[in-house]
Formats: structure tokens, C-alpha cells, sequence
């Protein structure tokens, strides 16, 4: 009796999952350590100070706040979810106003100071955003081909989109979008909706490209300077300027596009430099020569860090340890006891997914540059948290699925 | 594989779900193994063209020896105190950091009472003007490094007790171009000043001392004109990488041994490779190729006895100009090459005192005389004459009056020889014109010139030293046309159409001494390596080498070789050259120096000759630009060779006794 309730409980985590969620928390800690522990001033700070321990300290936060949510039912959650969506949407506005939101020198307000910490309230806020959606798409499901819940649903998911865009953080407000339309999907949706809004979407986008990309200066959408050359620098686009502009004008771009490309430039450098086998951990020049910024090497460029002293090897293993977690994420999914809990995991999934590939997108250049850091392994308190709370959400929704 | 259940299920929304993941997980492994191993050569390359910097060193030059081993150019330590810019890096940050604050908070102020004075807000664009701008920062960074470098500076110059001041574009253009090479502050310090520097623990930051090899002439302007010079030149040479991001200081010879031997001295430049951080600061230098030494140049030349004849040369003092040169007549082994007006090949390296260059110019002081100046060889080209003559069947006892002077032609010519009757010795031993163009033109001029032209007269000596010049003599086809009579009787005299340089005189001398082998002159012994344990085999240049036979009977040269010891010996014009214990014969010439109008402005003279007559061994020829005679400036700078010789001679002999057990 005793025996069987212990397999029992056992068999209630999605161990596949824990051991991939583990091993990038390892990797994650292993790097965070080689890319600040550089140069002679590294070492110099406490041990307790240093990136490498504190981001064990959020590992371990983290799988708290998790083990914590696992506890709750997710329909009990579900039903504070708008709760702490307002609350998120709440923390998004207070970001933007002066004086409380912080910029940290990178000319962007997405931080609030809570004493010794910061926190990013867009990562909470995409959290929120998966509850309070998946509470909303949980009704049944004929309610769903009702248009103005249709438009509710888009309204909810846009309400942050902005708010985030506004920070302005491009990246983590895009990811917002595939998250919500493959939940919206999920959920089933009547396909025309989303035929209607995917190609709304597309259209618009592409317009958007035209406009930034060829448009004459006047015609441009305004756009922040620093977005608008990103995508240029993606594309590959020369920075135009008007034809009449003096030779000194025309220098001073070209300067400037050489200096705007260097990020991706190096990270390109650092992930082709480490060729098959790597160069060993902590052996990566890139980083420790200041080619590849400091300032970014251990959160948004922490995978070229991998990539560089690891080689392809390295590469591999980490695409295999986020598949794992995607795809038990998925048959979490199906294995659902309800459309909450379906559209739940499907949300997180997507969620999980639209980072790792944007990110790692942006190392190997398919992706533009966009502050959107890679789960476990960026360094930083808010992205390793919300992280995990969304993984805690994940194996919740498997805990209480229809298996039993 | 268990997490692909939910394919095989029927739920088209998480199959799609599942086929998107998949692929933009695949998507990202395609372009990993694209960038990591198909093209990683490529960024593995431009890994190493953006971090890596390659420094060319040059190699330490090998040094000039002389015949007994004394040291005639050397290398030096010179020590440089340098700033190691990277090491400077932290205070370089702090000052530019202090700056910033000290002005952005000045620009703020002046903001707040702009605004108070205008009572309103100014907009953002309007506040630009209060901010700092790229190049603004980039102004003030300049300026703080220079800062915080002079600072530096002003400590060193305290310690060393020299006043030293940092060149503000000098450092500035070094910061932007050679940011990965320490900096030098102060160049050659004197060893008291290294000391100074040594003696204090902890030097200032970022500063250290530095050695770089600097050539060295020990004897100053000893033989200056052989050794040559050098010139700063860093280009790669033949067989280098010619592609270096920086090249460290390096010499090579522009003239004499320096230039001539310049491959075999100057080595293989080696490199080394900085590896440097993004802003371009050194982190870490390592060797790739060491350079490799060059090699000694082992000379044929006696130090002691080059100074003795520099010392002999100066009749008039250091503008006298004129040449002497000593040659072992049997293996063509130049003991001496002395040129005159001398110059210090050190001032190359090291600066020229001031004045010094324009001295040098104006005297013509570059130029080796004894091998890179055509001159008129006067009567010490009679006995070239008269061995042709006595070849072309004359007889030595029969006599010839002497007025004073002889007409060619219309054209009179003087003879300082008194008048009076002359046979073959008293011609050579008084120098009779008359003598000499009566029979020389009896001979014919073909016979002189083919006996010159086994001398090699006109040809080029065969000098590695960058300065030989081929001199003057008429060829066949100039003599078959437009040739009189006067023309022949001026080269029986050796003037007109002909020209020798010291050096040829030298050589011909020797092959009158020798029994009528001409020699090619002999400068450089061999090459060895620097390192004497190396146990590389040195490579000797053959001695002796015979270029050309003079083809004249023995008995010719006896009689020319008697009348030479007699103009010596016998009260003859060499009378002033005579050494006591060496028999000498020479024969002395005073060339005339004539302008357009055929008249004299200058007199170049000369002594030939050659020791000891009974067993010849040295030849010594002696030339001095606007001398008197002959017999009066050169047989007595020939006397002194002599002596120095025996005296040489003598301290050898004494040596070998010595060592003898």
C-alpha cells in the first residue's frame, strides 16, 4: 500500500522534463561563471557577489517558486488569473513612469528597483499573460466562434504587447504574439479567425518592413533610432542617407552601421571560431578579449559563449536539452485533463520555444538583434524566475491530467 | 520515442505544434553546422586578423672582425625606458571618468540656468547642446590619456634626473597605431641613469626598461670607409613574411661590408604575435619564429695596421685627401684600406653631432678613395711601360739624352729628370719622360695596352663593398681611329686617356712583386656564426685566387724590380721611403690634374711598392689628392706603413715565441 502510493507520487513529475530543466540549469551556471569570470578585476569581488553564484541562488529561487505553484491546483490558479494579469499590467505601467522605472544606462525602462534587486516586470507579465489567456480560452468551446470573444482574446493579448513595446522592448513583446495565436489555436478557434488575423498580421508586417526598409526618411513610421538600424543591420541594409548628405555625414553612418553590426558580428565570429570541438570551457577568446561585449556576453550572448568553447558539440546539446523540455512540454499538452490545462502548457511551450529560437536565432543571424534573453542559461533574476514559474505551471498541468 | 506520443494521436493542433518546434529546432542546427563546421575556417580567420598582431624582430646583426679577431663592429645593449600602455589602462579609465563627471555636471549646471534665465523648459533637441557628444568623448579620452601618460613621464624623468617631455601628436599617433607596442620615453640611458632607474623597487606603473641592440663601431673611424654605414630600414628581406602589423627598428648597410655582406650579417628576422583585446591593448605576446642571428664577417684586414697607415695618411691633417692600401702580393689579402678624409660610421646610428653631416659632405668623406676614384697614375704607370718595351726587345743599357724636355709632335713635354744620358735604371729611378715616351712609343701603344689589360685596368677590382669603380683605359677600337701620336705618348707617362684607382695600383704592384700573377684583390676571409659552440663550419673565401698571368719573362721584371729597389736605395726620387732593415722598391708619381685649357690645377701624387725585395711579400700603395711629389708626400706615408709593418712583424715573432713551449 505504502509502496504503491510512493510510485504513485513518483510517477507524477514528468522526469524526462526535470532532467533536461536540470541539465540546462547546469550548463546556464557552468557559463555564466566562464563569460564574467574574465579579466583581472573579476576575481576581486566576493564570492557571494559574483553573477555565476547568484544565479545559482535564482536557480534555486526559482525551482522554490515552482515546487510551490505545483501544489496548487492550476484550476485554482486559473482563478486568480486576471488578478495577476492587472497586477502585471499594473507594474508595466509603473515601469514606464520616471523616477520608478529604471534604465539601467541602456536607454529602455524595463526595470523597477526593489532595493537590492531589480526586476523586469515584462517577464512576469508574459506569465500572467499564459494564465490569464488559457482562463479566457478555457470556456467552452462553441463560446469561441463568437467573434467579440475572439476580439476579447486579442485585446487581452495586446494590451501588454503594447505596454511591453513601449519600454520599449521589442523582443519580449513579440514573443508575446506566436504565444497567444498558437494558444488561441489550442484552443480551436474557428480556422477563419485565424486565417483573417494571421494574414491581417502578415500584411501589416510586411508593410512595416517596406516602409522602414525603402520608404523615403519623411514616409518612415517613427520608430526608436536604435530599432530601426537593428533591422537594417539585419537585413543588411546600408544606413541611407539622403543623397546630398556631406562626406562627413555619409562617414559618420557608415561608422556607425560598422559599430551597430559589431555585436552580431562577433557573436557570428565567436560561434564559427569554435568549429567542432570548441575551445574549451573558459578557454574563449572572444569574451575574454572584450570582443564580444561584456556587457552582453552573459545574458543575451551567453549562446555564442557555449557555442565558442564548446564547439558544435556544445551547440547540439543544448538544442537537445531544449528539445527535451519542448517536446514533454507538448505531450503534457495532450495529455491535458482539460482545454485549461491544454491551453496552458501549449501557451508555455510556445512561450519557451519563441525565446530559444529567437535567441539562438540571433547568435547564428537568421533572427534580427533583440534583447530577448535564452531561458535558464541568460543571466538574470526575472528571466530565471519567470522561467521556472512557467515550468512549475507546465508540470502542474501534468500532476493533475487525466491519466489518474 | 515516447515524446512523439501525441504525433500518432489524433489532435491536429498539437501535431502542428509539434511540426513547427521541429523544424525551428532543425532550422537553428542547420545553421550551427553551417557556421561551426562548414564555414569555421573562415571566422576562425577573422578571429585571428581582428585579435592577433604580428611584430617583425629583427635579428642581431653579426659583427666585422679583423684578420687577428679585434672587434671592428659590434653590437651594443641600448636601453630604452618604455610605458606599457596596457598596464595604464586602470588610471586611464579613472582620469577620463573623473573628466566626464567634472564636465557633464558643469554642462548641467549651465542647463539649470539657462532654463531659469529663460523660465521654461528647453526641449530635448535643445538640450543636445548640454550633453556630451561621440566626438566631445572622444576629445576628452585623448586628452586624459595624454594626462595620465605625462604624469607617468614627469615620475621617470624625476628618477632619472633628465628632463623628458611626452610629445602630445607623437603619443596620440602611437595610441592610435601602435597601441599593442610599449611606447618609448627615453632612448639610450647612460648607465649611471640605469642604475638610477634600477635601484628604486617599485618602478612607476606601467613603465619598464627595455633593450633593443644597437650597432657599435669600437675603433670610431678606423677603416669607416670598408665597414660602411647603415640605414634604418624595417622592409622584410628576401624569404621573410613580408606581411607584419608592426615592425620594430632595423638597420641595414647601405655601403661597404655593411651593405655588401648585408644578407650573410643581417640574419632572419624573427616574429612575434600580440594578441590584443577589442580596444587594442596588449594581453599577451608570444614568439612564433625566433629571429636567427646573422653572421660574423671575418676581414682580411689588420686593425693595427689600417690605424697606423689613417694615422700616416694625414700629411695635412683630417682634410688631407688620399688613400693607402697594403696587399699580401702572394694572396691577394688586403691588410689595408685606407681612405682619407674619414668619417664615424656610429654617427649613422646614433645622430650626427651637429655640423658634422655637412663637414662630411662638403669633403667628399663617404667616398672610399683607394677604390671608388678615377685618378691619372702619372709615372707610376712607366713601369708598365718599360716591362712592355723590354718585352718589345730593347735593350736596358742602351742610353738615351735627356734635354729636358721632348717634342711630340708640335707639342713640347717637360722632364724633370735633369738632362743628361739615361738607360733603363736611371730612367726608373729618375722618372725620365723622355726615356719613357722615346721607347714606349717605339713599342707601340697596342703592347702597353695588352699588358694593361692583364693588369685589368678599366675592369672593376671585384670589392664587396659597394664602392669600386672600373677606371680608364682606352680599348683596341679607340685606338684604331682618331689615335695620334701625343695620345700614346701621354698614356707613356700615364696620363691622358687612363685612370686607375689606388686599389688597381695595388694590384699590379703585387703581380710586379709576385713574378706576374695579377690577383683579385682578397677583402673578407670568411663567414662564421656568431655563436662559436655552434660548430657550424665557417665559410672561408679562397686567398690567392689569380685572375690573370702577366705573360712577361722573369728577366724583364728582375730588371724593372732592380730599378724600382734602386730609385729607393740608390738616392733615386723614392730616396724619402727607405726603412732601415726592409728593402724596398717603389716607384714614385706626380700626376698632373690639367683643366680644359690643358692647364694644371691640380696634382694627384703617388708611391708604389713593394717588400722586401729579396722575398716580396707586401705591397704598399700610397695616394694623396694635391700633393706635392710623389718622392716628398707619398714615399714617407709609405716609409711610416712600412714600419708599422715590421713593428707588427716584430710583435708576432715575439708572440709565437711566447707561446712556444
Amino acid at each position: 500500500m505504502f509502496e504503491d502510493t510512493l510510485n504513485e507520487r513518483q510517477s507524477r513529475i514528468d522526469k524526462l522534463q526535470m532532467a533536461g530543466l536540470f541539465g540546462l540549469m547546469l550548463l546556464g551556471a557552468a557559463f555564466v561563471y566562464s563569460a564574467t569570470m574574465v579579466g583581472e578585476s573579476a576575481g576581486a569581488a566576493s564570492w557571494y557577489s559574483q553573477s555565476w553564484f547568484k544565479q545559482i541562488v535564482w536557480y534555486v529561487l526559482g525551482t522554490g517558486l515552482a515546487v510551490g505553484i505545483c501544489c496548487v491546483d492550476y484550476h485554482t490558479l486559473s482563478r486568480w488569473s486576471f488578478i495577476a494579469y492587472w497586477t502585471a499590467i499594473l507594474l508595466l505601467v509603473v515601469v514606464l513612469i520616471p523616477h520608478i522605472g529604471s534604465t539601467h544606462g541602456w536607454g529602455a525602462r524595463r526595470w523597477i528597483d526593489l532595493g537590492p534587486f531589480q526586476g523586469q516586470p515584462s517577464e512576469f507579465a508574459k506569465i500572467s499573460f499564459i494564465l490569464a489567456l488559457a482562463n479566457f480560452l478555457s470556456r467552452p468551446v462553441e463560446e469561441l466562434s463568437h467573434p467579440l470573444n475572439f476580439w476579447k482574446a486579442i485585446g487581452l493579448m495586446l494590451l501588454p504587447f503594447l505596454l511591453i513595446l513601449k519600454e520599449p522592448d521589442l523582443g519580449s513583446a513579440l514573443v508575446l504574439l506566436p504565444t497567444g495565436l498558437a494558444m488561441l489555436f489550442a484552443a480551436g478557434t474557428p480556422r477563419r479567425f485565424l486565417a483573417r488575423l494571421f494574414g491581417g498580421v502578415g500584411i501589416l508586417a510586411a508593410l512595416f518592413l517596406v516602409d522602414v526598409l525603402f520608404a523615403p526618411p519623411n514616409w518612415q513610421i517613427k520608430l526608436e533610432d536604435y530599432q530601426r538600424r537593428r533591422l537594417l543591420v539585419y537585413f543588411s541594409k546600408d544606413y541611407t542617407p539622403s543623397s546630398h548628405a556631406s562626406k562627413m555625414e555619409v562617414d559618420r553612418l557608415r561608422k556607425q552601421q560598422f559599430d551597430d553590426s559589431h555585436n552580431v558580428r562577433q557573436a557570428l565570429i565567436s560561434v564559427g571560431s569554435g568549429g567542432l570541438a570548441g575551445k574549451g570551457w573558459r578557454q574563449g577568446t572572444q569574451n575574454a578579449l572584450g570582443y564580444l561585449p561584456r556587457k552582453v556576453a552573459h545574458n543575451d550572448f551567453i549562446f555564442s559563449v557555449i557555442a565558442e568553447e564548446e564547439g558544435f558539440v556544445g551547440s547540439v546539446i543544448v538544442i537537445t536539452l531544449y528539445s527535451v523540455v519542448l517536446f514533454t512540454g507538448i505531450r503534457i499538452a495532450g495529455q491535458a485533463r482539460d482545454r485549461l490545462g491544454r491551453v496552458l502548457a501549449v501557451g508555455v511551450v510556445t512561450l519557451l520555444f519563441s525565446h530559444v529560437f529567437i535567441n539562438i536565432g540571433m547568435n547564428v543571424r537568421i533572427m534580427p538583434v533583440t534583447g530577448v534573453p535564452l531561458p535558464l542559461l541568460s543571466y538574470g533574476g526575472s528571466s530565471v524566475l519567470g522561467s521556472l514559474i512557467a515550468m512549475g505551471m507546465l508540470q502542474n498541468v501534468y500532476l493533475y491530467r487525466k491519466a489518474y | 520515442m515516447l515524446i512523439f506520443d501525441q504525433l500518432k494521436r489524433n489532435d491536429p493542433q498539437l501535431r502542428l505544434l509539434t511540426f513547427v518546434v521541429l523544424g525551428g529546432m532543425a532550422a537553428l542546427l542547420a545553421s550551427l553546422w553551417w557556421i561551426q563546421v562548414v564555414s569555421a575556417r573562415d571566422y576562425q580567420e577573422n578571429l585571428e586578423t581582428q585579435s592577433y598582431r604580428t611584430v617583425r624582430i629583427p635579428a642581431v646583426r653579426g659583427k666585422i672582425l679583423d684578420r687577428n679577431g679585434s672587434v671592428l663592429a659590434d653590437n651594443q645593449p641600448s636601453y630604452n625606458v618604455s610605458l606599457y600602455l596596457e598596464e595604464l589602462r586602470v588610471p586611464f579609465e579613472a582620469a577620463y571618468t573623473a573628466e566626464a563627471i567634472q564636465i557633464r555636471s558643469r554642462l548641467a549646471g549651465q542647463l539649470h540656468q539657462k532654463e531659469k534665465l529663460l523660465g521654461h523648459k528647453l526641449s530635448s533637441k535643445e538640450r543636445k547642446a548640454f550633453t556630451l557628444d561621440v566626438q566631445q568623448r572622444n576629445r576628452i579620452q585623448e586628452q586624459t590619456h595624454y594626462e595620465v601618460a605625462s604624469n607617468v613621464v614627469q615620475q621617470v624623468s624625476r628618477r632619472l634626473g633628465q628632463p623628458l617631455t611626452l610629445d602630445y601628436t607623437n603619443f596620440e599617433r602611437h595610441y592610435e597605431e601602435r597601441l599593442a607596442l610599449p611606447y618609448p620615453v627615453a632612448r639610450r640611458l647612460d648607465p649611471v641613469q640605469i642604475a638610477r632607474f634600477e635601484e628604486q623597487a617599485n618602478s612607476p606603473m606601467g613603465v619598464d626598461l627595455e633593450i633593443q641592440s644597437l650597432r657599435m663601431y669600437p675603433y670610431g673611424n678606423t677603416a669607416a670607409h670598408l665597414l660602411g654605414y647603415l640605414h634604418r630600414d624595417d622592409r622584410s628581406v628576401e624569404g621573410e613574411d613580408a606581411f607584419f602589423s608592426y615592425r620594430l627598428p632595423d638597420y641595414r648597410g647601405a655601403i661597404g661590408i655593411e651593405a655588401g655582406y648585408d644578407l650573410q650579417l643581417h640574419g632572419r628576422a624573427g616574429e612575434a604575435s600580440v594578441l590584443v583585446n577589442n580596444l587594442g591593448y596588449r594581453q599577451a605576446e608570444n614568439i612564433w619564429t625566433p629571429a636567427e642571428p646573422g653572421r660574423n664577417v671575418v676581414l682580411t684586414i689588420d686593425v693595427r695596421l689600417q690605424q697606423a697607415a689613417e694615422r700616416a695618411l694625414q700629411v695635412y691633417g683630417p682634410t688631407t685627401r688620399g688613400a693607402a692600401v697594403v696587399m699580401d702580393v702572394h694572396t691577394g689579402d688586403l691588410l689595408v684600406l685606407a681612405s682619407s678624409p674619414v668619417f664615424d660610421p656610429n654617427d649613422f646610428v646614433r645622430g650626427f653631432p651637429p655640423g658634422e653631416y655637412e663637414r662630411m659632405q662638403a669633403l667628399g668623406a663617404e667616398k672610399n678613395r683607394a677604390t671608388f676614384e678615377n685618378y691619372a697614375p702619372g709615372s707610376i704607370f712607366k713601369p708598365v711601360v718599360g716591362l712592355a718595351c723590354l718585352e718589345a726587345g730593347m735593350d736596358p743599357n742602351a742610353i738615351i739624352y735627356n734635354p729636358g724636355y721632348i717634342y711630340v709632335g708640335r707639342r713640347r713635354i717637360r722632364d724633370l729628370a735633369s738632362p743628361g744620358q739615361y738607360d733603363f735604371r736611371r730612367a726608373v729611378m729618375f722618372s725620365s719622360n723622355t726615356y719613357f715616351i722615346t721607347n714606349g712609343m717605339k713599342a707601340g701603344i697596342e703592347n702597353i695596352l695588352r699588358l694593361s689589360r692583364r693588369l685589368h685596368l678599366g675592369e672593376r677590382a671585384g670589392l664587396p663593398t659597394r664602392q669600386d669603380t672600373p677606371g680608364i683605359l682606352p680599348g683596341l677600337k679607340r685606338i684604331r681611329s682618331n689615335w695620334f701620336d701625343g695620345d700614346t705618348a701621354n698614356i707613356c707617362i700615364g696620363q691622358g686617356e687612363i685612370a686607375v684607382t689606388p686599389l688597381q695600383m695595388a694590384v699590379m704592384t703585387a703581380a710586379l712583386a709576385n713574378g706576374g700573377k695579377v690577383l683579385w684583390p682578397r677583402l673578407v676571409d670568411r663567414i662564421e656564426s656568431q655563436d662559436p659552440t655552434s660548430g657550424e663550419p665557417p665559410t672561408v673565401l679562397p686567398s690567392g685566387r689569380v685572375r690573370d698571368e702577366l705573360g712577361v719573362s722573369p728577366r724583364s721584371l728582375q730588371i724593372l724590380r732592380d730599378a724600382m729597389r734602386d730609385e729607393v736605395e740608390d738616392a733615386g726620387t723614392g730616396a724619402r721611403a727607405v726603412v732601415p732593415g726592409l728593402r724596398i722598391c717603389g716607384k714614385t708619381g706626380t700626376a698632373q690634374v690639367t683643366n680644359e685649357h690643358n692647364q694644371e690645377v691640380d696634382r694627384t701624387t703617388w708611391f708604389i711598392s713593394f717588400a722586401p725585395y729579396e722575398k716580396p711579400r707586401y705591397a704598399v700603395v700610397v695616394m694623396v689628392e694635391s700633393g706635392n711629389f710623389g718622392s716628398t708626400t707619398c714615399a714617407p706615408i709609405a716609409a711610416k706603413i712600412y714600419e708599422a709593418i715590421l713593428e707588427g712583424e716584430r710583435d708576432n715573432a715575439q708572440k709565437t715565441l711566447a707561446q712556444a713551449p
